[in-house]
């Protein structure tokens, strides 16, 4: 169909240009051009090509975060900013939120697929209306460690999650999960949310659809020190962070999901000097060397959201500090005009945002997975991302993305080699 | 151009020192519990929406004419919201702006009035059907909890199970006095 409809374009196209030209046309150096051309992604796609979201913009621009080249986008409805793959990396799946008439209207929530290799629309899932909408990254949806199932954590305020079958594209039930919310994958066709007193739930689904909902134990104090919602997955362990800096493990692998022991990622003298967690997308893992980075500022209680100023990087081995990287101003836009100089004034940009421009600090953070892994960092009152290389934690570029804040930063394919 | 940037830049400075972070920061945001006072469940709205619902506070000469100024995030009010303010969008820190309509379900945070120092509960409900307002981004992240914790959680859209879940901004409305539990 591509094919014909390029070729009737290229016809008219010749065609015109003939009745144009007339009978005595000069030489042309510049061939005649096809009309009607769409492109697709580059294969196979790259280590470092990242999703920027902007719930503003409602969408999610893809960057190749060396080359700062923008790759293409994906619409999004209404506080709907995060993206899911399947584990070949073949489609992606967008959790969405819609009204018919924009604002008003008729709502729709869909689970949408996108072709990987186009990012264009193939198919859509509808589920029931109930999507949780809240300013989380993550946490709102997850595909299970099998690649079958998506669950998507609705809140009215009652909880349930919505559990779509991927390989039929339907909607298979609604399981409710009173006292709990969030949803991380827990292995296979498997689970798992964080209730209320502390512990968690599970929720495990069988072929033909029917769910199986098992408590766990209590495994934090949500009221001395609770967990945020932004846990990173390590291998099998969800690696949960207090307010208070402690990880939570909680192994995934066995029957039931095991908690593991705590440690902290401050000692007293970093207590004493006000260093807290916080951000967004505060932490994230290099799977093959293990390496946790956490961002982290100093200031009082209830500062559990404040950008961060620095990234410290532990090893999760070991459980030591390794590595302190002391964050730069990510560059700012207004309007989608990025701060940039062109020719040979692009230095003065870096250095006023080096020295004099304040720095706001950082709230997402992002490394991939590669073996000369890239860490992305964001803030939300600009466009623009800080690049530096995640394990020297040299500074080496900024990259203009178009939006006009940084909401969140995934891996192109988040659901292919993520643990 | 440059000077554009560097202006737009200062302006941003300057919403964030008021707002004490930037203006876009929890954008479907809402409420933050009180910290100590009463841990009440999710509170509805409705019986609050008649006018002359309730009595002035003391030290206000009546719910519409306050002391102090309901558009500024220092607003005794305000001790525990997260969003735009209503008082800044058309509305007024007890009502919604023209043609939003207000979410029925919201949590309530604890607020000292200084003119008594008294502490009052506060609803923070949301306005919601239009896309965000964008002037007075006030947030104060004291008492937040994350979202399992739903009722102390100030990331949640409260607009949810209205209208629709558009957020535009949030009022502040005094629907009682604390009293030590």
């Amino acid at each position: 169909m591509r094919l014909a409809r390029g070729g009737l374009a290229h016809t008219a196209a010749v065609v015109m240009l003939a009745v144009l030209a007339g009978p005595a046309a000069p030489r042309a150096d510049v061939p005649v051009e096809t009309v009607g051309r769409v492109e697709a992604l580059p294969q196979p796609p790259g280590d470092h090509w990242v999703w920027i979201s902007d719930v503003m913009l409602r969408r999610s621009a893809l960057l190749d975060v060396d080359r700062g080249a923008f790759l293409g986008m994906v619409s999004a409805g209404f506080l709907s900013p995060t993206l899911f793959s399947s584990q070949t990396g073949s489609e992606l799946y967008l959790p969405e939120t819609y009204y018919s008439r924009g604002s008003r209207g008729e709502r729709t929530d869909v689970v949408t697929v996108y072709d990987a290799a186009t990012i264009a629309p193939v198919g859509e899932i509808v589920i029931p209306p109930k999507r949780a909408v809240n300013v989380l990254p993550n946490g709102n949806a997850a595909v299970e460690d099998g690649g079958r199932y998506l669950a998507v954590l609705n809140m009215t305020p009652a909880t349930s999650l919505s559990i779509v079958d991927l390989a039929t594209r339907t909607f298979v039930t609604e399981v409710a999960t009173p006292g709990c919310s969030l949803v991380y994958a827990a292995g296979p066709s498997r689970f798992l949310s964080l209730c209320a007193d502390g512990s968690f739930l599970t929720v495990t689904v069988a072929e033909g659809g029917a769910t199986r909902v098992e408590r766990g134990p209590v495994f934090f104090d949500p009221q001395a020190d609770p967990v945020t919602e932004k846990a990173v997955r390590y291998g099998d362990r969800w690696l949960f962070v207090s307010f208070g800096g402690v990880v939570h493990p909680l192994d995934v692998s066995g029957e039931t999901p095991a908690p593991g022991e705590t440690w902290s990622l401050l000692d007293e003298a970093d207590r004493s000097a006000s260093w807290r967690i916080g951000g967004r997308q505060h932490l994230a893992v290099h799977q093959s060397t293990g390496r946790l980075y956490s961002l982290v500022h100093q200031g009082g209680i209830d500062t559990h959201k404040d950008a961060g100023t620095d990234l410290w990087v532990y090893d999760l081995e070991s459980r030591k500090r390794v590595q302190r990287i002391e964050l730069l101003h990510p560059g700012f836009s207004f309007l989608h005009m990025s701060f940039e100089f062109s020719g040979g004034w692009a230095w003065l940009a870096d250095w006023l945002l080096d020295v004099a421009i304040p720095n706001p600090g950082i709230e997402s953070i992002l490394v991939t997975q590669d073996d000369e892994p890239v860490l992305v960092t964001g803030t939300q009152i600009g466009g623009s991302l800080a690049v530096y290389d995640a394990l020297s934690g040299e500074f080496l570029r900024r990259v203009s993305t178009g939006n006009m804040m940084v909401f969140s930063l995934q891996p192109f394919a988040p659901n292919v080699g993520a643990r | 151009m440059l000077l554009d940037r560097w202006f737009a830049e200062s302006a941003r400075r300057m919403a964030r020192r008021t707002s004490r972070r930037s203006f876009l920061t929890r954008l479907g945001a809402i409420l933050v519990g009180g910290s100590t006072l009463p841990l009440l469940p999710i509170e509805r709205a409705r019986a609050q929406d008649e006018p002359g619902a309730r009595a002035p506070a003391p030290g206000e000469p009546d719910p519409d004419t306050p002391v102090g100024d309901p558009q500024s995030c220092e607003y005794w009010r305000y001790c525990a919201i997260d969003g735009f303010l209503s008082s800044c969008c058309g509305g007024t820190h007890t009502s919604c702006p023209p043609g939003t309509e207000m979410s029925a379900i919201t949590w309530i945070g604890t607020c000292r009035n200084p003119v008594d120092g008294v502490d009052y509960i506060i609803s923070y409900n949301d306005c919601c059907g239009k896309d965000i307002c964008g002037r007075c981004f006030c947030q104060r992240n004291e008492g937040d909890r994350p979202i399992y914790y739903t009722h102390k959680s100030n990331d949640i859209n409260w607009c949810m199970g209205q209208v629709g879940v558009i957020y535009n901004s949030t009022v502040a409305i005094v629907i009682g006095v604390a009293t030590e539990s």
